[in-house]
């Protein structure tokens, strides 16, 4: 769901704009409007309608809705799914449109737009200087999923790489993309490595089933939230943290929670693990020996969650066909900073 | 418990009558042409606008056109053509009934009926009945319910029809219908073939309607025979076969695919004693879909549902008071992709009263209950007046409990990322309406207000897990105004008539005090017709006020004026031959509209139409 590099970027510019909030302002030049602060990438209305992209600056106050459209005057399209980044460009993922809309990350200004060869795309992230972007393809067929290559100078997908079904999330690291195959509208239970050198899976490792999220810590392990499958599935399985080493590829590690359990939205922040389960969040350190036991937050029902700088970001999707709410929690003191509405089913937080 | 007592109740009342049966031997002569004696019956207080074949004739295409231009009712199409929804008096989709012959064929699956898969053309008229009627129609008749009636003629007859059609994005119609009768038969026929490429421009763009070609057959038979002089038997059948692409939106394209078939069969067997009137029904009601995501591949999924209903109905008129006991069962089963042999027995008992207490004022008392298998039933009721205080000037009073059921969906739904919830309930209302009418030679006025509180409507929404579930979750309420002003004048042979509606509608989500998505505050309607010798001009306006388009009415359509002109000619060849040729321009102004977000519906167009008759 997330992009490293995003996570790199925000830990960078976070630091660096705190650091120059408390000297002048004015003196750090800004790269563009929507510098220094988080997108929120808001799906938009299930059937009909278009997907939002929303501005909310770093110390949360200068909120600023449909920023695309704002600047660019006209829609993203049906489903905005995510948002991946590459040098300062923004790759929107419009799910529904089969298209990714490429905007200037700081500016929104519009670059250009993938509209062919992408089918029910879903994340977007890059590598060894291409785009790589996961797509269901038919959702009823499970044999034409695929990574789809994107050409990052002329916005053009330049081949695919076949792949098994249900790919959603992926993660570049050490040279090397994985893929968890969440299993679309099914259930699957793997993870793809893909070599960008030669663009082709080298190694699928098995994990739990329906693997929903992943980030790296530290010490470059990989940490897959595998949520189970749930009970209308008529065999229902239990949960599973799956830790993974990237030096081998293999399976270091695995929690188990228990079979009616099925965590979700993992993150990463200063090598602790954050996750959500039956409306709480969890955290551990990334050197945990076993599952935590007491919720960090309690009574909480996010659509998407990221950590960063202290802060928990939270979003809630409400009834899914109004505009839903960012809301900022203070990590030690467990506080609400604030609330902030967004756009509707508002689903990828991104720091800028 | 205590609903178990009314039910025994109404069981025993409806027993005494039958007992107390007596004979007789003149016919009552509406009750045999008619279909739907309850509509005629036991609408003392009700609103009820009949529409007549000369307006179904100039919008005569799909349901949702006729209703569009000739009632209060707001649609939702997902483009033109495409499946179509209403919201009456501010309620949801699955709040309009829709009853062919007296029988209720909102769709077991969905709970809806799609208002573009109804052929009104060949319908002799079609009614629409403002309000509450749960008591009489069932499930859904919350806002309202839409009647389909066909009607019997036993007398010497016989006539064919034949209509062409022809009109902008490669539209082409084509009807035929035939009628026979004697004073002891009475046959009809029709058929109505309709094929569009629907491929109009979005206008503001460079784009057009992609994927929105359609066509569909509807054909209808009618039978009746007088077994004896007071016995009647009767069939009736309807079968629609649509096939239709979907159309996509603004920001996405579309390659989805669908097929339908719904189908209606009705034997009825009469027997009229004078005041003592017993049918007996049989029906079969069959819904099939296939819906194909991609229509370049053969993958599909698909539903289907049946439903037998054994209907027993007793009438008994004394003095100044109509009693009518009605027994009804139903077996209905659905199956497909989603759902696994579902399956719901479901028996009623209805009692329905109406006494004219004086030839000024007369009222209806009439309650129902039914004992289901797969969900608890409330005991519904109304009651309804009517009192004409001069010869001029009347007044109506009703109010009534009414309920949505759960439909197959929403009890047996098993997909990936949905989950049907066997826990749900029927959705309840609770209604009130106060109605006047002023009618003159030229003239009629009306005017009435209504008040509707929902509970325990159904929702569909992300649970725990993620799945999108139903629950009972929310409470609403309604209320609104409808006027209705219609003009007539005649000079020599000039005649002009003038139709008009206005509703305002409120529908306030009680959670959050927002009025709910998809629901116009204002609608008007205006159609003037002008008549001199063979010749007919007329005009249709509609105005459909802003709606919401998100829950917390942070988005919104904006309120549009469509406005169709048509010209017409009325000719005859010989004694036996005659015909009308007519010219339609629908959206004459070329306004760019939508009335669900991010679906255009069409441009200008034109239409021809020629029908002869012999």
């Amino acid at each position: 769901m997330k992009i490293k590099h995003a996570i790199l970027a925000s830990l960078a510019f976070g630091l660096l704009f705190t650091s120059c909030e408390n000297d002048n302002d004015d003196n750090k030049r800004s790269l563009g409007d929507y510098d220094r602060g988080i997108l929120i990438s808001n799906e938009g209305p299930f059937q009909n309608g278009s997907g939002t992209v929303s501005y909310v600056s770093y110390d949360l106050n200068e909120v600023e809705n449909e920023i695309y459209k704002k600047v660019n005057n006209e829609d993203l399209g049906n489903i905005v799914q995510s948002i991946g980044f590459y040098d300062k460009k923004a790759f929107i993922v419009v799910n529904n449109s089969n298209a990714i809309v490429v905007a200037d990350r700081f500016t929104f200004k519009k670059l250009g737009a993938i509209t062919e060869g992408l089918h029910n795309p879903r994340y977007f992230t890059a590598a060894n200087g291409k785009g790589y972007v996961t797509n269901w393809g038919d959702p009823n067929d499970n044999n034409d999923d695929f990574v789809a290559i994107i050409n990052l100078v002329d916005f053009t997908v330049e081949g695919t790489i076949p792949v098994e079904f249900g790919p959603e999330v992926l993660e570049e690291e050490n040279d090397m993309v994985y893929v968890a195959h969440q299993g679309a509208w099914g259930f699957n239970n793997k993870i793809s490595v893909i070599d960008p050198a030669t663009d082709k899976v080298v190694k699928i490792i098995p994990v739990g089933d329906v693997p929903n999220s992943m980030a790296f810590d530290d010490a470059d392990n990989l940490w897959v939230m595998c949520a189970g499958k749930p009970s209308y599935s008529g065999e229902e399985t239990k949960g599973e943290l799956v830790k993974i080493n990237t030096t081998t590829n293999t399976v270091a590690n695995t929690f188990e929670f228990t079979t009616t359990d099925h965590p979700k939205q993992l993150v990463e922040e200063d090598n602790s693990i954050y996750y959500t389960l039956n409306s709480n969040v969890y955290s551990m350190t990334a050197t945990a020996t076993s599952l935590p036991t007491s919720p960090l937050l309690e009574g909480v029902s996010f659509y998407t969650m990221r950590v960063d700088d202290g802060k928990l970001y939270g979003t809630d999707a409400k009834d899914y066909n109004s505009k839903g709410d960012l809301t900022i929690y203070n990590i030690n003191s467990k506080e609400i900073i604030k609330t902030i509405p967004v756009g509707i089913i508002p689903g990828g937080i991104y720091f800028n | 418990m205590a609903n178990n007592k009314t039910f025994l109740v109404v069981l025993m009342v409806f027993q005494v009558l039958a007992l107390n049966a007596q004979s007789g031997n003149t016919i009552v002569l509406e009750e045999v042409i008619l279909s739907d004696v309850k509509l005629l019956h036991f609408s003392n207080g009700i609103k009820v606008t009949v529409l007549k074949d000369s307006v179904i004739q100039r919008n005569g295409t799909s349901l949702t056109d006729l209703l569009q231009f000739n009632s209060t009712i707001y649609f939702k199409e997902n483009g033109y053509g495409m499946i179509s929804s209403p919201s009456f008096r501010g309620t949801n989709a699955s709040q309009t009934a829709v009853v062919w012959n007296g029988i209720n064929i909102n769709s077991q699956l969905s709970g809806q009926t799609d208002f573009n898969t109804i052929s009104p053309q060949n319908y002799k008229d079609v009614v629409v009945r403002s309000g509450g009627g749960s008591v009489q129609f069932g499930s859904g008749a919350i806002g309202g319910s839409v009647h389909l009636n066909d009607t019997f003629l036993f007398q010497e007859h016989y006539y064919n029809q034949l209509v062409f059609g022809y009109g902008s994005f490669q539209t082409k119609n084509v009807t035929y219908k035939t009628a026979y009768g004697t004073d002891k038969w009475s046959l009809s026929l029709g058929a109505n073939y309709k094929i569009s490429e629907n491929d109009y421009n979005y206008l503001g763009t460079d784009r057009k309607n992609e994927n929105g070609a359609y066509n569909n057959l509807d054909v209808k038979a009618t039978v009746g025979y007088f077994l004896s002089k007071a016995k009647v038997l009767k069939l009736y059948h309807n079968t629609f076969i649509g096939d239709r692409d979907f159309s996509g939106t603004i920001t996405a394209a579309a390659k989805d695919h669908y097929k339908d078939v719904t189908s209606r069969s009705l034997l009825e067997w009469g027997n009229f004693n004078g005041h003592k009137i017993s049918r007996v029904k049989l029906a079969y009601l069959y819904e099939k879909y296939r819906y194909y995501p991609n229509k370049e591949k053969s993958d599909f999924s698909y539903g289907s549902s049946n439903n037998l209903i054994f209907n027993y109905d007793y009438k008994y008129t004394v003095g100044n008071f109509i009693f009518n006991g009605i027994a009804d069962f139903n077996v209905i089963s659905a199956e497909g992709t989603n759902i696994e042999n579902a399956h719901r027995n479901m028996f009623s008992g209805t009692f329905l009263l109406t006494h004219h207490l004086s030839e000024k004022f007369r009222y209806g008392v009439n309650i129902r209950k039914e004992v289901v298998n797969d969900y608890d039933s409330p005991l519904l009721f109304s009651m309804d007046t009517n009192y004409d205080v001069s010869d001029r000037y009347s007044i109506n009073l009703n109010a009534s409990k009414n309920y949505r059921i759960p439909t197959f969906n929403d009890l047996y739904w098993v997909g990936a990322g949905a989950i049907g919830n066997k826990e749900v309930t029927p959705e309840s209302s609770f209604q009130a309406e106060l109605g006047q009418h002023i009618k003159g030679e030229k003239y009629t006025l009306g005017l009435t207000a209504y008040y509707i509180i929902s509970e325990d409507l159904i929702q569909w929404k992300p649970n725990d897990a993620g799945n999108w579930m139903p629950v009972n979750i929310k409470d609403a309420y309604n209320y609104g105004l409808e006027a209705s002003l219609d003009l007539r004048q005649q000079w020599h042979i000039h005649q002009l008539s003038w139709k008009n509606l206005y509703a305002y509608s409120k529908s306030v989500d009680k959670d959050t005090n927002k009025q709910l998505i998809y629901v116009p505050f204002h609608k008007i309607t205006s159609n003037i017709a002008y008549q001199y010798k063979a010749w007919e001009l007329y005009h249709q306006l509609l105005y459909n006020g802003q709606v919401y388009t998100t829950s917390d009415n942070s988005d919104f359509l904006q309120g549009y004026v469509l406005s169709n002109i048509g010209v017409g000619r009325s000719f005859e060849i010989d004694k036996v031959i005659s015909g009308k040729i007519g010219v339609k321009i629908n959206n004459l102004f070329n306004k760019n509209y939508q009335n669900v977000a991010y679906r255009p519906m069409p441009n200008r167009n034109y239409q021809l139409n020629i029908s002869i008759k012999f």
